[in-house]
């Protein structure tokens, strides 16, 4: 999602607003003044968990403390990155079937003394995650691990074997090697389901370093538990929750690096070849007038709405060849329908935030959407669910201009910008997008959006923005980030 | 009141004198005619006390403006005291970081450094630290003091001292410029020099800051040069984590003690850590009393928190060469009872005026 320029990024965001920095006055266990006991979510270092002095207090979304987490100081992350890099890659076989159980695991086993369920629950109500997309969430990082061999073969180039002994080497191959061995992971907190990806770099024979988002550091501390209750060694993935102030020294001490952040992140890290940013989607739906736009609301809806519209493949703008405004109108009706509910409820739908951060949301909205023609939302998107947390409800913002910049404002909930396209504007209003839904005909068109760079993915006719598999790129495959070749012949 | 006798001033470096009594006789030093500084008698009229009157003890230094401020611009010669007479013996005139503006100048007496450097000699006698090593400081040298502290401190120690300069002012304007690359080359450029001597000679004890000792941990075959060779490690200058501090006692250094300073030029010297601390104890800096002194104070209400509790530190430097009261840090630490005898307050887990962000962060999204 793409945020204002003052907005700390990924790499050095502060604390979430609902987490609290608790510099250790020494109490004594079970003296009154002593604390709840809070879930302890330990980094989970070269040795094993461990627990700092320097903790974070995070709440739910009501404001109620949850969890502690150990946040580690610098040299904890030199350290740990140093027994990363001396370590030894297990053999393949070994680390396809450590992966396949961690994913079982992951999915539905008791991992660090917490039952899949609890998990579930407890993500929802410390991220604000609707349940139902935590359950997609999870389906999508057991699938990773499961199909983590084909996903990253899939990036491996024709002319390329995977070893030396291979046959093909007898008369001169390319090899597919590393470009490194230690790989670090500065996670965003949008999503549990980020956590999938990075699995890919485990299957591929790195050593993994992931440094949690403080919103939501539970899925990585589960993820990285599993793993290792599943037979990956603990100098082979760690788990460093840290400051800002130690987030550099993982990217010194790794060979590669993904980050997540908005434009910021994107441009600092642009021309950093040991860096790879995954920054704001700004994904996009084309509805050319050759096509009945009405057959295609549902895949249009679900492509705003699904995971709650905080992902970097929902769909941030909607483009209609003609007038868009019964686009619009059908939108707001179809969106304001969505329920209002505690994340942990069933058939939650919408984000849920503590009461201060959604007002956040809101005025930045608001702020963003003057002289636009609103059709949900301009009164706000704040629903107080009364506990202290509350509800970011859809908004949607009809603009005149198909170039307008806010086509392109990606907000972490459902919120879309309906503009008209023409063939004037063509192919440049969908430019800069992590997926363009083109639901056409015009196959010239379709041409043009294949071959233009910045659209990432392009998905032809009746498919939302957010659809993957495993095999798909996501991004460009990681495999292409992590992986080179190198020319092999032996006699 | 009876007037203070100055010889307390002097009093053997062995021994502590009544803090109340030493601190009358310093304004007796401080504030006579014939003793006093031109700076401080120059002062003297401007205040609505009279110092040789009112200041009665330790707590009564809170009286005092801070003066910290006017030693950017002051001829340095009007701060020594004119009872030295012509015989001063001057070590230097020193500066503090200059990394807020210009910096602010001392001057450094001969008997205040011996006296100093005879207090952490005989606490790393307390440590075990062998007399007759060698050292390596890596460590800022020039205009600030703290290069001189430690060389005095390793010539009474029986060592002599490897040097490795360290420019933190330049340090500081190419992190607020943003040049992280650019610092990055520099901490390796000393760390380079710092593993030549540690190669080639036998150092037995290590004088540096706590991030270039995280800097050297990078380095496994410095981890062990360092094991073999080092017995103590006395650290300053910039602030330790107590995870860090229990990361290097326990993980990277466990042979080495380690010994804590947390110094400034305006005490023209530091507080040092306690001796004897458990593993699980927050790392205590005890000031040197009287002539170095502590309050923990609310900086809203200027008034002490309570033991316990973070506040903002307040330091008093009173010796018979400088007079540098009620000077408010912009460091927070725990107040913590001084040990027995000692007057103020003992300070721990001192860190930076931490920030608070108000406006809500909105994470980014892959």
């Amino acid at each position: 999602m793409s945020q204002p320029a003052t907005t700390p990024d990924a790499l050095d965001a502060p604390d979430a607003p609902h987490a609290v920095d608790t510099p250790d006055a020494p109490h004594a266990p079970g003296s009154p003044d002593a604390p709840p006991a809070l879930q302890a979510l330990d980094a989970l270092g070269p040795k094993g968990p461990y627990r700092s002095r320097h903790r974070l207090t995070i709440s739910d979304v009501t404001g109620t403390p949850m969890a502690e987490l150990s946040l580690v100081p610098r040299l904890f992350v030199t350290r740990a990155l140093a027994a990363l890099r001396a370590a030894a890659t297990p053999p393949l076989e070994e680390r396809l079937a450590a992966l396949k159980r961690a994913g079982e695991l992951f999915a539905t086993g008791t991992v660090a003394g917490m039952t899949a369920a609890a998990y579930e629950s407890a993500v929802c109500r410390m991220s604000g995650t609707p349940l139902a997309n935590v359950r997609i969430a999870v389906e999508a990082i057991r699938l990773s691990a499961t199909e983590a061999y084909r996903s990253v073969q899939a990036a491996r180039p024709v002319g390329a074997v995977g070893d030396w002994r291979d046959p093909y080497a007898r008369g001169g191959t390319a090899v597919w090697i590393r470009r490194g061995d230690v790989f670090a992971v500065h996670a965003a907190g949008n999503h549990p389901a980020v956590h999938a990806l990075w699995l890919e770099a485990l299957a591929l024979g790195y050593r993994v370093a992931v440094r949690p988002s403080r919103r939501e550091p539970l899925t990585p501390y589960r993820l990285v538990s599993a793993l290792r209750e599943a037979g990956f060694g603990t100098d082979q993935v760690v788990l460093l929750p840290t400051d800002h102030d130690a987030a550099g020294e993982i990217l010194h001490g790794a060979d590669l690096s993904m980050v997540y952040g908005g434009q910021e992140v994107i441009d600092r890290y642009a021309a950093d070849p040991a860096v790879l940013p995954n920054g704001p989607g700004r994904s996009k739906i084309l509805l050319t007038a050759d096509r009945e736009w009405r057959d295609h609301l549902d895949v249009v809806v679900d492509s705003i709405a699904r995971h709650g519209g905080t992902a970097c493949v929902n769909a941030t703008a909607v483009l209609v060849e003609g007038d868009p405004a019964p686009v619009a109108e059908a939108l707001a009706e179809r969106l304001a329908a969505l329920p209002s509910l505690p994340p942990q409820d069933e058939k939650a739908v919408l984000p849920v935030h503590p009461l201060d951060t959604a007002r956040g949301f809101e005025r930045l909205l608001l702020g963003k959407a003057g002289g636009a023609r609103a059709w949900l939302g301009g009164d706000g998107v704040v629903d107080d669910l009364g506990d202290g947390s509350a509800a970011l409800r859809p908004a949607v913002f009809q603009l005149d201009d198909p170039l307008d910049p806010r086509l392109g404002m990606e907000l972490s909930f459902p919120c879309v910008w309906v503009a008209p396209w023409t063939r004037a504007a063509g192919v440049a209003a969908l430019r800069d997008s992590l997926v363009v839904t083109a639901i056409t005909g015009d196959e010239a068109l379709l041409d043009a959006l294949l071959a233009e760079p910045s659209v990432k993915n392009l998905y032809i006719g009746d498919h939302p923005t957010h659809w993957i598999a495993p095999g798909i790129p996501h991004d460009a495959y990681l495999g292409e980030f992590l992986m080179r070749t190198k020319a092999v012949i032996r006699g | 009141m009876p007037t203070a006798s100055l010889s307390v001033l002097d009093v053997p470096f062995d021994e502590r004198p009544d803090p109340d009594e030493y601190i009358r006789a310093a304004m007796e030093w401080h504030f006579g005619p014939d003793t006093g500084s031109p700076f401080w008698l120059r002062k003297a009229g401007t205040l609505d006390f009279d110092p040789r009157r009112d200041v009665k003890g330790v707590a009564d230094l809170a009286l005092f403006p801070n003066v910290t401020g006017e030693l950017r611009d002051v001829p340095v010669r009007d701060l020594i005291p004119q009872g030295y007479g012509a015989d001063a013996r001057i070590v230097g005139v020193f500066e503090s970081g200059g990394t807020t503006g210009a910096p602010k100048r001392i001057v450094c007496l001969r008997d205040w450094l011996d006296r100093l450097t005879h207090g952490l000699s005989a606490d790393l006698d307390g440590l075990g630290i062998p007399r007759g090593v060698d050292w390596l400081a890596i460590a800022p040298s020039g205009p600030h003091m703290v290069g001189e502290m430690v060389a005095g401190t390793a010539a009474r120690h029986g060592g002599l001292m490897f040097r490795v300069d360290m420019d933190p002012r330049w340090v500081k304007k190419l992190i607020s410029a943003g040049k992280a690359e650019e610092t990055d080359a520099y901490v390796s450029h000393l760390v380079e020099q710092a593993a030549y001597v540690l190669r080639t000679q036998d150092i037995g004890v290590l004088m540096t800051t706590p991030p270039l000792l995280e800097r050297l941990a990078r380095h496994d075959d410095l981890i062990e040069l360092i094991g073999e060779k080092v017995k103590g490690i006395m650290w300053g200058g910039a602030h330790m984590d107590a995870d860090t501090r229990d990361l290097l006692r326990t993980e990277v250094f466990p042979g080495c003690a380690l010994y804590g300073t947390y110094g400034n030029t305006m005490i023209l010297g530091g507080a040092t850590e306690r001796l004897g601390l458990g593993p699980d104890e927050p790392c205590v800096f005890d000031p040197r009393t009287p002539f170095v002194t502590f309050s923990v104070v609310d900086p809203a209400s200027g008034e002490p928190v309570p033991y316990g509790e973070r506040g903002q530190v307040v330091m008093n430097h009173v010796s018979k060469s400088a007079l540098l009261p009620n000077n408010l840090e912009r460091d927070l630490a725990i107040r913590v009872p001084p040990p027995e005898g000692a007057a103020g307050d003992s300070v721990a887990d001192v860190g930076p005026v931490a920030m608070f962000d108000d406006e809500v962060v909105i994470e980014g999204v892959y």
